[in-house]
């Protein structure tokens, strides 16, 4: 009994329109009333007489009528639905059947188009969750990051001064609120066992209000703790609550053990609390933090500030600020509010002379630095689903030539012209979805990949997924080609050439010279674009390439690094006695000791931050050069125990090293870089004179390499370096030169560090090579990715080439037959099939390289020691397409010299 | 017409249809002369209400609808008996006559005589 029998019958019938059943209804009935009228009559009633016993005897006639229509009406709806789902049915079986008939074409078709969907998921699935996907703050278009600047040096993005942040507040209008926040190393010591730094950031009050930012559970903090009237309570981040209290509700009573304070939890704060945070901070001009910190940083406790309690100069600048604009603001608006109190606050503080406001799109900040590397991989990528896009086309018009003859028959036997097109793109869209689904799977693996390979200051990476809308999109791009690639071969397959199909017995030689030249402007395409990947790839290979071998000015081999934070409670740092902070200088001198006597240590030193971190400048005077010094920039001020320079490699160009006798009692001295010298030292030797800030003068007594702390791809700017004892820091970077493998010693490193604290936080444990390869991790990833799609591209564009001569060839066996008949020599046979290729080849190549050089402009900014245009590039890609493409054409040559004439010619 | 028509009874018409098409394909009308000649005019079948079971016996699958000639050369829609319809004449049919057999044996005086 199955459902489709009744309605087989309704195939005999054309489809019926709602007129045509209005009209059979009616028919039906009124030779029905004629019938029995006739009868009636016939039996000696007079006609009306008949006409009324007919009408009384069928019933309501108006209501069968419609009743009819109605049932007509949607039971001929249904039996179409039904017959549509059938002949679906079918030719879903007939392709199947057709695939697994030619196992070889679908294995290449589903794999190209798989690769090419695959890749193109995972990579839309990163760029939807890093560019797309909406901040998780509400309106993040309306925040905007508060830089100041300074004339002098030049910088744009440095965080403010408190009492700054407390001026733009008072005095500016066009925000709804501001907030500020400063970043902050702390150490968390946990009931059981060893201390952990934890990121934390000490928050103005309207933090949480001017992001928007809810929090799972508890509350924020209220004015009065911010402003230090109430006390202190902290909020801690979802990760730390599920990592370190299993997502327990009852932490809202427990207390939390911070640089040796002891503070109650007030509030969780969702994942994402954070959000863009590392990317602000990293393109600060100093006090980046933490956000040089290493791999997976994020925010796990916000502290209030207490920005009223505590005593803040105009001459540190460590006050992150953040603002949402007021309803109806503009950012222009906006910013000329802020320049015109910035030029207030220069006219009443001598600090703050030079000093302007920056605003800053927060989303500009978070995305812009990556926006263009994630666009050009997408462009890539978007590139191969092209290039395997044709490919599939043309394995799909290599097949619809061999299969013409199939569709004259098929036409011959009544197909029409519609089904004929409809089983080809059924066809298609078997093909497609079938690789979508592949291609799907694929990007799931892909992107697993991705996020394993991804450099770590991707911002929002965690969030990334095979997303719906990749996924959606996936299923539209692969509909698209399916239906696209229906159209081709069905155009093909029009039977208006029937009889001469039939009769050529399927080679369809009368078409096949209009399909080998779509065929060709295919391979061309694809060539084409091939070569514009490899440009692509190549050039910014070559950037890292050139980037690798730039010389940082610091040598990282078999350096080990680890940082600290000195905790004030057991720390003290009261600025009045700086330098002289007996504790620190005493944990100094004992880490160097059992440093240095930790086993296979070459040399040991403590610098205030690593060398690939910017630390943080000041300003400064020469003596004697006052007048001059006010306008120059801000110098790094980095501190360094005497052997910094030898462990790290950093030369001595000049003068002496600081050594051990430059401690509190004897002379201040510091050594300048090379960069200093040049700087502000053309005219007159630095030897010997002094540098003051902070109040102090200190004596030049040396010059030393520049070292590129601002990441490698960066000049080293002007920098002094300080002797630690002179100038100790809270925080630190212990580096060990070792002898033998530097990870080997990162245990001993800890314990030791345990030993002489315990309730320290060491972290950024590393080799010192993998602080400045994952510098590089962006670029990296970039190249790599690059390089993996031109490498398919290539593949794909030379399997194109092959499979288009081959074909060729397969259709020219009779000529070749003739010509090799008429005397034509193995090698002349060789050298048309070669000429065809490299035909295809150059032209393709051709127009990659004017491609390439118009797209040039695009890829400029990510460039780095290379030109867009690279002659080197251009050549070498070029070369390598020819060399590959003569390659791919040397088997369908060699083919066609193996023709046997007398065979090709009986053959027909 | 002397003696009064008798009601249909729910699901008599589709059997009585179906009995009719068994001779062969017809039209509406010539099934509804064929029901009204056979029982002398005794059960009153409303013309539309067949009409309405044509349908609801075509969506089944009983039976299925062609347009053709009549006698009389008229375009005229004709019914007839698929092999679904003719084994549902069939159970119903027995299920029709098990019923009468069974309330004739109740009002029967004599039980056992078949009348």
């Amino acid at each position: 009994m199955s459902a489709g029998r009744p309605f087989r019958r309704l195939f005999h019938f054309p489809w019926r329109s709602r007129e045509q059943i209005r009209t059979d209804v009616d028919e039906e009935i009124r030779f029905h009333l004629d019938m029995r009228v006739e009868e009636l009559v016939r039996r000696g009633h007079s006609a009306s007489e008949a006409r009324g016993i007919a009408r009384r005897e069928f019933g309501d006639l108006d209501e069968a009528r419609s009743t009819l229509r109605l049932v007509d009406d949607t039971g001929e709806r249904r039996s179409r639905r039904a017959q549509w789902w059938d002949a679906l049915r079918q030719d879903t079986r007939f392709a199947l059947r057709g695939y697994a008939r030619s196992p070889v074409f679908t294995v290449a078709a589903l794999a190209t188009l798989a690769l090419g969907i695959g890749a193109n998921t995972a990579i839309f699935s990163v760029v939807d969750a890093v560019l797309i996907r909406p901040a998780p703050f509400p309106d993040p278009d309306r925040l905007v990051v508060v830089w100041e600047t300074d004339r002098n040096s030049g910088t744009s993005h440095e965080p403010a001064s408190v009492p700054d942040f407390v001026d733009f507040r008072e005095r500016s209008s066009r925000f709804a609120s501001l907030a500020g926040f400063i970043p902050r190393e702390t150490s968390f010591l946990p009931d059981d066992g060893e201390a952990v730094r934890l990121p934390a950031l000490a928050v103005s009050d309207g933090f949480t209000e001017t992001l928007g930012i809810q929090p799972i559970l508890g509350r924020t903090f209220t004015v009065e703790e911010t402003e230090g009237t109430a006390p202190e309570g902290v909020l801690i981040g979802e990760a730390l609550w599920e990592r370190r209290f299993g997502r327990d509700p009852t932490v809202l009573g427990r207390t939390l053990r911070l640089d040796e304070g002891v503070y109650p939890v007030l509030g969780v704060l969702p994942r994402g609390a954070d959000f863009g945070l590392l990317q602000l901070l990293s393109v600060a001009d100093y006090g980046r933090s933490f956000a040089d910190g290493g791999e997976g940083v994020q925010v796990e406790v916000w502290l209030p500030l207490q920005t009223r309690t505590s005593p803040a100069s105009r001459e540190s600048h460590p006050m992150f600020v953040v603002g949402r604009l007021a309803e109806g603001a503009s950012l222009d608006a906006a910013q000329g509010e802020m320049s015109t109190i910035a030029a207030e606050l220069e006219r009443q503080y001598t600090a703050n002379t030079a000093r302007g406001v920056y605003l800053e799109p927060l989303m500009e900040v978070v995305v812009g630095p990556v926006r263009p590397a994630l666009l050009l991989l997408l462009g890539a990528v978007a590139l191969v689903l092209l290039i395997a896009c044709a490919n599939v086309t043309n394995l799909l018009l290599a097949r619809g030539a061999a299969r013409s003859r199939e569709v004259a028959v098929r036409a011959a036997l009544g197909a029409g012209k519609g089904r004929l097109a409809r089983q080809f793109v059924v066809e298609s869209l078997v093909l497609a979805l079938a690789a979508a689904a592949l291609g799907v799977a694929l990007a799931f693996g892909g992107l697993e990949l991705l996020l394993l390979l991804a450099p770590s200051d991707l911002p929002r990476l965690s969030e990334a997924g095979v997303s719906l809308r990749a996924l959606g999109l996936t299923l539209l791009v692969s509909v698209g080609v399916g239906v696209a690639f229906g159209v081709l071969p069905g155009l093909q397959a029009r039977p208006n050439d029937l009889q001469s199909a039939l009769r050529s017995g399927g080679t369809g030689a009368g078409r096949s010279r209009g399909r080998r030249g779509a065929q060709s402007m295919l391979v061309v395409g694809e060539v084409g674009l091939a070569v514009l990947l490899l440009i692509g790839s190549g050039l910014v290979m070559k950037s890292l390439w050139r980037i690798i071998q730039v010389d940082p000015g610091f040598q990282t081999e078999r350096v080990l690094k680890a940082d600290y934070q000195l905790p004030a409670a057991r720390y003290p740092s009261a600025i009045a006695n700086w330098p002289n902070w007996s504790e620190i200088q005493g944990f100094n001198t004992l880490l160097l000791e059992r440093a240095e006597s930790l086993p296979g240590v070459e040399s040991v030193a403590i610098a205030g931050v690593h060398p690939l971190s910017a630390g943080f400048t000041n300003s400064f005077v020469v003596v004697g050069r006052e007048a001059e010094s006010a306008d120059w920039p801000e110098i790094s001020i980095r501190q360094v125990s005497p052997d910094y320079f030898s462990t790290v490699g950093v030369p001595l160009l000049e003068g002496r090293l600081p050594r051990e006798g430059d401690g509190t009692t004897a002379e201040p001295v510091l050594v300048i870089n090379q960069a200093a010298a040049e700087r502000f030292f053309t005219d007159q030797l630095p030897l010997g004179r002094k540098i003051a800030f902070w109040g102090t003068p200190r004596t030049i007594v040396g010059v030393v390499g520049n070292e590129r702390f601002m990441g490698v791809t960066q000049d080293a700017p002007p920098a002094v370096y300080l002797a630690l004892a002179q100038a100790p820091a809270t925080s630190g970077s212990l580096l060990i030169r070792t002898t033998g493998s530097p990870e080997a010693l990162a245990g001993m490193v800890r314990s030791m560090v345990a030993e002489i604290d315990p309730t320290l936080a060491v972290f950024g444990v590393e080799a010192l090579g993998e602080t400045l390869s994952r510098s590089l991790g962006a670029r990296r990833f970039t190249a790599l990715l690059l390089g993996l799609f031109a490498a398919l591209a290539l593949t794909l564009a030379i399997v194109g080439v092959h499979g288009v001569l081959n074909y060729s060839v397969a259709q020219r066996t009779r000529e070749i037959g003739i010509r090799m008949a008429m005397g034509a020599s193995r090698g002349s046979v060789t050298g048309m099939v070669l000429g065809q290729g490299m035909r295809l080849i150059i032209l393709g190549v051709s127009m990659g390289l004017v491609g390439a050089w118009l797209l040039s402009r695009l890829l400029r900014g990510l460039l780095f020691g290379v030109s867009a245009t690279d002659p080197a590039v251009f050549a070498g890609v070029a070369g390598l397409l020819v060399l590959v493409a003569l390659l791919a054409s040397w088997l369908p040559a060699r083919r066609a010299t193996r023709v046997d004439p007398m065979v090709a010619l009986r053959t027909e | 017409m002397s003696r009064e028509s008798l009601e249909l009874m729910q699901g008599t018409l589709d059997v009585l249809v179906l009995r009719t098409l068994a001779w062969g394909p017809n039209h509406g009308y010539g099934i509804s002369k064929w029901i009204r000649d056979r029982t002398e005019g005794a059960l009153e079948v409303q013309d539309a209400a067949l009409y309405q079971a044509l349908r609801r016996m075509e969506a089944r699958g009983w039976i299925e609808a062609e347009w053709g000639l009549s006698e009389t050369n008229r375009r005229a829609r004709y019914y007839s008996l698929t092999a679904q319809g003719r084994l549902q004449l069939r159970t119903e049919a027995s299920t029709w006559r098990r019923y009468v057999e069974a309330v004739f044996k109740v009002l029967d005086p004599t039980p056992g005589e078949a009348p």
